[in-house]
C-alpha cells in the first residue's frame, strides 16, 4: 500500500472498521515513523475516545465496586496471575500506542510479556522491510534478467545471420571453386586434344613425305606449320571415290584466318583442260579452289580468305573444266567422311 | 486546545493513575468513580447486556491496576485509554460470543430498555461532563444517518468495512467514504474537545 492509501485508512482505523491485514499494514506504517500518519491518526483517535460520551451514561450495578476493590490484590500484581484473560486477537484500534510509547515506569516482570510482544512485531516489521526490500530487489534482478535475456536472443539472432551468411558464402565459394575446376578440366582436355592433333599431323606429314618421296614446296610446308600451330584448326579426311579408289586428301581449315590447307595423293592426273575443284558442301556446293594433278605427284592446295564455310556438312573434290565452274558439273573424285 | 478541568468526570488527571501505579488504593477508588459509569456504558452498549457488561468491567478494572504501570501519559489521556482498553476487551467478547453462536441482537434489544430505564447521569457528573456529551451527542446527531450508522457498527460491533457492506448490502467503497467523511465531519465538529482524547 501507498502512503496515500494507508493515509486514507486513518479514519476507518480509528473507527475500527478495518480488516487485520489493513490494520496490521497501519501499524507496521505508523512503526515505521510516518509523522504524518502518526499526526492524523492522533486526531482521529481523540475523536473515536469522546464518542462513548454521546451514549446515554448507564450506572454500573452499586455491588460492582466492591467487588473489584475485593478481588484485586493489594498492589498491582503481574500479569501472570491475571484471571481469565481474553484471547488477544489482534492489535486492537488504538493499541498500536503501546507500541509507538515503551513504558516510562522501570520495567518490571509484569511488562516481560509486552516487551516480547513488541520485539516479535519489531522483528516482524523489520523482517517483512527486509522481505520487501529482497522482494523489491528481486524484482529489480528478475527485470535485469529479463534485459539480459533479451539482449542474449538478439545476440543469438545476429549470430545465426552471420552464420547463415558464412554458409551462403562457403556455397558460393564452392561453386567458384567448381567452376574453375571444369574450366581447369576443359583447359586440360583441349590441351590434350592439341597435343593429339598435333601428334596427328605429324604423323600424317611424315606418312605423306614418304608416300609421295617428293619434297613439297617451302610455302605450303610453312603454311601447314603455322595452320597446325592454330588450337582451333579442324582437320577434315577426304576419301577417294568410284573414280579413284586409291586416292586419300586431307584438309585443315582455320575459320578464324580462314584459311584452308588441302592435301592429296594417289589422285590421278588431270587431263589437259581439266582442273580440279575443292567444294564446300552447304545447302549447295560452293567452290573454295581449283588445282592440277601431274602424274605421281601429291598436290597442295591453299586458299586465303574463303567464303566462310564454318558450317559446312561437307567437302568434295570434282574435275571441273579448266578455270572451274560455279558449280559442280563433273564427278567427284574425293569425298569427305561425315 | 482547552485545559482539562479538574472537576470533569470524563477528563481523569493522570496523576491519579500515578498514584494508582505506586499501590493507592483510594487513588484506583478514585478513579473507579470518574470512569466506570462511562466504561459501563460503553460496556453495554457493546455487548448489549448489563450482565456481561458488569463482568467486563471487572476484568476491565483488574487489568487497569495489574497494568497501570503501562500507561503512560505521553500515549494519552487516561481517560482515552480506559475506554480504548474497555472496548477492545468489549469486541473481543463480543466475538467470542458471535463464534460461540449467540445472537447478538436478542441482548440489544434489551440494552435499549436498560437505558431508558436508566437513573440518569452519575452524580459526580459536573457541568463540563455534560457539556462535552451534549457536544459529542450533537456531533454524531448532525452527521447523516448512513454515516452515524457506519461509524457504529464498526465501532460498537467491531464490524470491519467489509462486513458492514455485507450487513447493509452496500458497495464496500460506499461504506469505507460513508466512516472517512463521518470522521471526518466529527473531527471537525469536536475539534475544541479533542483534549479528551489527546494521545500526547
Amino acid at each position: 500500500m501507498t502512503h496515500e492509501e494507508l493515509e486514507e485508512s486513518v479514519p476507518l482505523y480509528a473507527a475500527g472498521a478495518l480488516n487485520r491485514t489493513e490494520r496490521q499494514a497501519l501499524e507496521a506504517h505508523l512503526l515505521s515513523g510516518c509523522v504524518s500518519c502518526h499526526s492524523v491518526l492522533k486526531e482521529f483517535q481523540s475523536v473515536a475516545a469522546l464518542l462513548p460520551l454521546a451514549l446515554n451514561p448507564i450506572a454500573p450495578p452499586r455491588s460492582l465496586k466492591a467487588t473489584i476493590m475485593a478481588e484485586r490484590n493489594p498492589a498491582p500484581i503481574p500479569a501472570e496471575t491475571a484471571p481469565n484473560e481474553p484471547a488477544r486477537q489482534s492489535l486492537e484500534p488504538g493499541e498500536w500506542m503501546d507500541h509507538l510509547f515503551p513504558p516510562v515506569a522501570p520495567a518490571r516482570s509484569s511488562s516481560l510479556p509486552w516487551a516480547l510482544g513488541l520485539a516479535t512485531f519489531l522483528i516482524v516489521a523489520i523482517g517483512g522491510y527486509f522481505a520487501w526490500t529482497v522482494s523489491t530487489q528481486r524484482a529489480n534482478d528478475r527485470s535485469y534478467i529479463q534485459q539480459l535475456e533479451a539482449s542474449l536472443q538478439q545476440q543469438s539472432a545476429k549470430l545465426a545471420d552471420l552464420h547463415r551468411e558464412i554458409g551462403d558464402q562457403n556455397k558460393a565459394l564452392a561453386e567458384l571453386r567448381n567452376e574453375l575446376k571444369e574450366r581447369i578440366q576443359e583447359a586440360v582436355q583441349a590441351k590434350e586434344q592439341l597435343a593429339q592433333r598435333e601428334a596427328e599431323l605429324e604423323e600424317t606429314r611424315i606418312l605423306l613425305s614418304q608416300r609421295g618421296n617428293t619434297r613439297t614446296g617451302e610455302t605450303p610446308q610453312d603454311e601447314l606449320a603455322t595452320l597446325l600451330r592454330i588450337p582451333n584448326a579442324k582437320a577434315v579426311s577426304l576419301t577417294g571415290s568410284d573414280m579413284a579408289k586409291q586416292a586419300t586428301g586431307f584438309l585443315l581449315y582455320d575459320s578464324r584466318t580462314q584459311k584452308v590447307w588441302l592435301y592429296s595423293v594417289n589422285l590421278p592426273e588431270s587431263p589437259a583442260g581439266t582442273t580440279y575443284q575443292l567444294w564446300a558442301i552447304h545447302d549447295k556446293p560452293v567452290s573454295i579452289g581449283t588445282f592440277n594433278m601431274d602424274s605421281g605427284k601429291a598436290a597442295h592446295l591453299l586458299v586465303k580468305k574463303t567464303p566462310s564455310f564454318a558450317d559446312a556438312k561437307a567437302f568434295a573434290v570434282s574435275l571441273e573444266p579448266s578455270g572451274g565452274r560455279p558449280q559442280p558439273t563433273g564427278p567427284i573424285y574425293l569425298l569427305s567422311q561425315s | 486546545m482547552d485545559k482539562p478541568s479538574p472537576h470533569a468526570a470524563s477528563i481523569i488527571d493522570p496523576t491519579l493513575l500515578a498514584r494508582v501505579v505506586k499501590g493507592d488504593q483510594q487513588a484506583f477508588s478514585q478513579l473507579y468513580d470518574h470512569s466506570s459509569t462511562l466504561l459501563f456504558t460503553l460496556a453495554v452498549r457493546i455487548l448489549g447486556s448489563r450482565e456481561e457488561a458488569a463482568e467486563l468491567l471487572q476484568d476491565v478494572y483488574l487489568e487497569v491496576w495489574r497494568k497501570v504501570s503501562r500507561y503512560d501519559v505521553g500515549r494519552g489521556t487516561p481517560v482515552a485509554w480506559l475506554i480504548t482498553l474497555t472496548k477492545s476487551r468489549a469486541i473481543d467478547r463480543l466475538r467470542a460470543r458471535a463464534s460461540r453462536g449467540y445472537r447478538a441482537t436478542n441482548s440489544q434489544e434489551d440494552d435499549t430498555a436498560a437505558q431508558v430505564a436508566d437513573p440518569g447521569p452519575s452524580p459526580l457528573e459536573t457541568r463540563a461532563d455534560e457539556e462535552l456529551r451534549s457536544a459529542v451527542g450533537a456531533a454524531m446527531a448532525g452527521l447523516p444517518q448512513s454515516q452515524q450508522q457506519a461509524i457504529e457498527l464498526a465501532y460498537y460491533e467491531g464490524l470491519s468495512h467489509t462486513e458492514i457492506a455485507a450487513r447493509l448490502n452496500q458497495p464496500l467503497g460506499t461504506v469505507k467514504t460513508r466512516i472517512k467523511l463521518g470522521m471526518s465531519k466529527l473531527r471537525e465538529s469536536l475539534q475544541q474537545w479533542g483534549h479528551h482524547g489527546e494521545l500526547q
